[in-house]
């Protein structure tokens, strides 16, 4: 029950660094928009995590397959598909000189995933809680017998 | 078919009350309703005549009778005709003057038959080949003039068939007719169709004409059907354009006045029974004078700039959102910020250095003549966003009576639209930059052979003195095959030293110092190394190209400073980081979802380079000589994002194409520059930018980075509304340039317009502008081809049209009753040939094989910064007829206004004994007749008249001849010096170059599946008149 536990910890964080990073690319989009970032540092800042962010995401996705978690895994699998498509297709990265023209489609698409990774959280969330509250019972039935 | 002129009653409301016969009223197609004094006109001629076959018809036909009064009074020669008018038939005639629209048809009418027969049937009429009654019902009765529907005609079997039975009618009813000529130019042009004597348009005889049986064809095939004819211009054939505009011969209209109508229209009935497609190709409109500014605009708000910096799509601004989006030729401007100025009408220059430049607190908006002064000139309101200033001290001026201020004519920024002023050092990142020049050249093998590098070399020789910024202008130079070379040009040398660094892979920089040189410093040595350039690599053998590598070894020289930076690229780049494959021109892809890739840059090197570029302030230029695939769509991303502009010179020979390169590089070189520009649009309240296009980077949301611009780049931008209603009168733009010029100031370049609000479409359309909407709409187009099927673009681009004339009809179709016509209002008459041109042109037309992939690419760059009067004459290029000119015994130069003449560009415009040049601003060629006298050729060519003029350079020759046709061509070269025009010869039917050069341009001809001009109008007006 411990490893369950640890599972959903990990899990919890892993999600966490998600909405952390879509987050921040929203925000430097909005920056970007505001005219407090300039396009080629907003491009170089999104640009550097977007590889990590998928990597991360696929290997949630692939996690929940693993241990068997066929609801999560079919949650996350959507977004881990589309991932991997826009990097086959070399289109995962934003293109500086047109980033303007881009700028709606690449905000709309970053809130829709955030907003994905909440609905995510709250399920991780409450597993852990869960899983958690799970553990700390089996403790107490292992003293009572 | 016919034009009519905005403002002129057209639509005859009811029934001819009598003989229509005053020759003038004939003209006007649409006027007949109104009662004429009965004079002999033949007009009606036509209807009566018919042979065996229309009386069939008329039988059918249940028409109540026509007055009887229709029936032409010049009686005699109609008796001739067997059959009796039918009802029908007596009235429709007088409506539009049948006859004279005929001659400009038959000409054409064995080609449109071809074409016509293409066409998709469409439900209007079935085709009947010699009309069918239910269309004469629909407009006999009512007399109204409605043309007949385009279609039945078109499908009609081939015309010939038809003719010989309605020959007949002529001989007697030309005499009659003869009397009436005088009036209208266009009226002999009738009789010719009976007697064959088409002296209007003898140009056109020997290049097409038909036998003369056709000739008479058409117009029996009318008769029979009885539908009226096209309308006046037709008349007045294209010849006369002015009057075809503005036909004097209309008579004053009476009753029908209060229907006063503002926009032109086209007669497209078609005929029943008659192959003609109703419409007359030679009164179409065409833009023969090439881009009229609009000049509504500028007296209604004289302060405003000049048309040629900024010009909006319509200069009626809607008053709503739900206005705007019936707008459908997009909401938009084109600004050219520093469109050359006529000499003499420099900007003034203002410097307000010491008090500081008036803006407004909110908007930042510059001062300008539309700002208002106000609290006895204490303060001033912003006129963009309302916002009331207080006037710094230094500023302050009284306000007279009036409420202007007393210093107002020392204060040219409150009387121009269009200023410039010095920027205090607040407008600096960092002190003025010199101009600086740097030259990437590729010196491979092919680069040798071709001869480029010794033209190169030779002309930036001679434009040493005259680049501009001296004696601060910086210069510096990098060769390259598989290594790099740099040149170390450091003044105290005597002979420039070369470094080769051959590691591509971690590029550095050797000396960083003394790569870049002041010109004045180091003059000799760099004119020794462009002497010795050439020589060099004359035995270079190399075939390799590190293009990649030498361009970030470039980028890493100039990153201190900026500068242009002219790449002169001979292969496809083969080594180091951005080299690139041969992707080719696949024809597997066309018409995939793969297409589009083909047009864009390959890999990310390129885009991430031109943002590297954009941000140090490099702009590129790039020079394309390659007779092989170079991938000018990766190569020009280096342009297009540093504001910068490809020049292409498919297999370049410097014996050929030397002195275009040398011209053009040259104009390149010494044209005013300006660097490290940025450059930002403001808008009246209400109104947003929403996108920008041409060759720039954005740097953020609405401010275009420019590293260098210059005259002749122009840019676009849509607007859209942001409140649902505006509620003010006016609406403001203000473009505005900051940039570092040559003399190392800083400057402000300000442009300030205004436009009135409109509430009312009809408005809108009356101020719309072609040329800013065609450039716009280039634009938009070639945009569309970087991610759709070229098929896509054009069909947005034809919709975009549809849409625009739909909305247009929908204005007028109630009030009025327009039948199958087709109306436009007059700002766009030239709507549709230019959209037929745009279609056509190199980056949309076709597919695979019209044109290869890096010309439609190097097109697209190109066309994407022209400012409008280049882009429109390179849609509709011009088409001139010099052979008589170079005959005349005695040429004066006011002459050449007269010579100037530009004709349509249909094959029929060429006659086969005339010497024709063709004129869009890039190149000409120019056309020898078949029947062209030995003579003249001999004159022009020199000995070698009768080789093969593909071999043939076109020279000066010592006689009165060839210099007048050199003078001709610098005249024309002149109107436009921002590219220079190589002559190119060619021979009637000298094939295939004759098709490549010359035919292929003749936009307004049916090419290889592609719709001719009339065949694309009545597709268009079939398009709007569904769902209407």
């Amino acid at each position: 029950m411990a490893w369950d536990l640890i599972f959903w910890v990990v899990c919890f964080f892993i999600n966490i660094a998600l909405l952390a990073s879509s987050f921040y690319q929203l925000l430097s989009l909005s920056d970007l928009e505001a005219d407090h970032l300039n396009p080629f540092e907003a491009s170089t800042r999104i640009n550097s995590i977007v590889l990590p962010e998928f990597l991360l995401q696929g290997f949630l996705c692939i996690s929940f397959l693993l241990t068997w978690h066929w609801f999560m895994f079919l949650f996350t699998l959507p977004i881990a598909a589309y991932h991997l498509m826009l990097y086959l297709n070399r289109k995962h990265l934003l293109d500086v000189t047109e980033i303007f023209r881009d700028l709606n489609t690449e905000k709309k698409y970053r809130f829709i995933k955030l907003a994905v990774y909440l609905l995510l959280f709250t399920v991780v969330l409450f597993r852990l809680v869960i899983s958690a509250f799970n553990s700390l019972h089996d403790e107490v039935d292992v003293h009572a017998f | 078919m016919g034009t009519e002129n905005p403002g002129r009653p057209n639509f005859p409301m009811r029934p001819p009350p009598g003989p229509f016969a005053s020759a003038p009223p004939t003209m006007t197609p649409f006027s007949s309703s109104r009662p004429t004094p009965p004079s002999a006109y033949p007009t009606m001629t036509p209807f009566s005549s018919a042979g065996p076959r229309p009386l069939a018809r008329f039988g059918d036909q249940s028409v109540p009778p026509p007055p009887v009064t229709s029936v032409p009074p010049a009686g005699g020669p109609y008796q001739q005709f067997p059959t009796s008018p039918s009802p029908s038939t007596a009235q429709a005639p007088p409506i539009r003057a049948p006859p004279q629209g005929q001659p400009p048809f038959q000409p054409r009418a064995s080609q449109v038959s071809a074409s016509s027969v293409s066409f998709p049937p469409q439900s209007q009429v079935p085709p009947v080949p010699m009309g069918s009654s239910p269309q004469s019902v629909n407009f006999s009765p009512s007399g109204v003039n409605v043309p007949q529907p385009p279609t039945g005609s078109l499908f009609s079997g081939p015309r010939p068939n038809i003719q010989p039975t309605f020959s007949p009618p002529d001989s007697s009813y030309s005499a009659a007719k003869s009397t009436f000529q005088p009036p209208f130019p266009g009226y002999p042009s009738k009789k010719s169709a009976v007697s064959q004597t088409p002296s209007p348009f003898p140009a056109q005889q020997g290049s097409f004409m038909p036998p003369p049986p056709a000739s008479s064809s058409p117009f029996s095939s009318q008769q029979g059907s009885y539908a009226p004819p096209p309308l006046v211009a037709a008349s007045l054939g294209y010849q006369s354009r002015g009057q075809m505009q503005h036909p004097s011969s209309a008579p004053p209209i009476g009753g029908i006045q209060s229907l006063t109508e503002d926009f032109s229209s086209l007669s497209l009935a078609s005929l029943p029974g008659s192959i003609d497609p109703g419409c007359d190709h030679r009164t179409l409109p065409r833009p023969l004078d090439g881009d009229v500014e609009p000049s509504s605009f500028t007296k209604m708000y004289p302060m405003n700039c000049n048309p040629r910096y900024l010009r909006l799509t319509t200069s009626g601004v809607p008053s709503s959102q739900s206005l705007a989006s019936r707008w459908h030729l997009t909401l938009g401007a084109v600004v050219c910020p520093l469109a050359e100025d006529p000499e003499g009408e420099e900007l003034p220059v203002i410097n307000y250095i010491s008090t500081g430049i008036i803006r407004c607190r909110r908007c930042r908006t510059y001062v300008n003549p539309y700002v208002t002064f106000t609290d006895a000139g204490r303060k001033w309101r912003c006129n963009i966003c309302a916002l009331l200033n207080d006037v710094p001290g230094d500023y302050f001026a009284n306000l007279d009576a009036t409420g202007r201020r007393i210093d107002l004519d020392q204060r040219p920024e409150l009387l121009k639209g269009s200023v410039e002023f010095v920027a205090p050092t607040d407008y600096m990142n960092r002190p003025p930059m010199p101009p600086l020049y740097f030259f990437l050249i590729d010196v491979s093998i092919s680069a040798v052979r071709s001869g480029m590098i010794g033209v190169v070399a030779q002309t930036i020789r001679s434009c040493l003195d005259e680049l501009p910024g001296f004696p601060r202008t910086q210069i510096g130079f990098i060769t390259y095959d598989s290594t790099i070379h740099f040149y170390n040009m450091k003044s105290s040398l005597a002979q420039p030293q070369m470094m080769v660094v051959s590691d591509l892979d971690d590029i550095f920089v050797p000396l960083p110092d003394d790569l870049l040189v002041n010109l004045s410093e180091s003059r000799t040595v760099v004119e020794t190394f462009l002497d010795s350039l050439p020589s060099m690599f004359q035995d270079n053998v190399n075939v390799e190209s590190a293009f990649g590598p030498a361009v970030k070894a470039a980028f890493m020289v100039m990153s201190q400073l900026g500068g242009k930076l002219l790449i002169f690229q001979n292969t496809l780049p083969s080594l180091g980081v951005g080299r690139l494959k041969l992707r080719g021109d696949d024809l597997r892809a066309y018409g995939t979802d793969k297409e589009h890739l083909l047009r864009l840059p390959e890999g990310s090197f390129y885009k991430q380079m031109a943002a590297d570029l954009t941000k140090y302030q490099i702009g590129v230029n790039v020079y394309a000589f390659s007779d092989k695939y170079t991938d000018i769509a990766s190569l020009g991303t280096l342009a297009k994002y540093t504001g910068g502009q490809v020049y292409y010179y498919p297999n370049f020979q410097s014996s050929i194409h030397g002195e275009k390169l040398r011209h053009e590089l040259a104009r390149d070189l010494t044209r005013e520059t300006a660097w490290e520009a940025v450059m930002r649009i403001r808008c009246g309240k209400g109104i947003r930018c929403t996108s920008y296009h041409g060759n720039f980077m954005l740097r953020s949301t609405d401010l275009l980075a420019l590293p260098t611009v210059d005259c002749d780049k122009a840019y676009a931008v849509q607007l859209s509304l942001e409140e649902t209603l505006l509620t003010t009168q006016t609406v403001y733009f203000q473009a505005v340039l900051l940039y570092t010029a040559s003399c190392g100031e800083r400057r402000i370049r300000v442009h300030t317009a205004a436009a009135p609000v409109v509430t009312d479409l009809g408005e809108m359309y009356r101020q719309a502008d072609t040329g800013a909407i065609f450039s716009l709409f280039c634009r938009l187009a070639i945009e569309k081809t970087l991610t759709n099927k070229l098929e896509d673009a054009r069909n947005s681009l034809q919709l975009r049209i549809v849409k625009a004339l739909r909305e247009y009809r929908n204005l007028y179709a109630v009030q009025h009753r327009l039948g199958s016509r087709m109306i436009y209002p007059d700002s766009l008459k030239f709507l549709c040939s230019y959209g037929l041109a745009l279609s056509k042109s190199v980056p949309l037309k076709g597919g695979y094989a019209d044109a290869q992939l890096d010309e439609r690419c190097a097109a697209g760059f190109t066309m994407m910064a022209l400012p409008v009067k280049s882009l429109l004459k390179l849609l509709y290029p011009s088409l001139i007829r010099i052979d008589e000119y170079l005959l005349k015994p005695s040429a004066q130069t006011e002459d050449f206004k007269n010579i100037m003449k530009r004709l349509p560009l249909v094959a029929e415009s060429l006659d086969s004994r005339g010497l024709y040049i063709y004129d869009d601003g890039f190149r000409f060629v120019i056309w020898f007749g078949r029947m062209l006298s030995p003579d003249v050729a001999k004159n022009l060519l020199g000995e070698d008249f009768a080789a093969e003029l593909s071999k043939v350079i076109l020279t000066e020759h010592d006689n009165e001849m060839s210099r007048r046709l050199m003078r001709i061509l610098k005249k024309l070269r002149e109107s436009d010096p921002s590219y220079y025009q190589l002559p190119y010869l060619v021979r009637q039917g000298e094939q295939p170059k004759e098709g490549l050069l010359l035919l292929v341009n003749l936009i307004e001809d049916q090419m290889g599946g592609t719709s001719g001009y009339v065949d694309w109008i009545m597709q268009i007006h079939r398009q709007v008149q569904q769902n209407t």
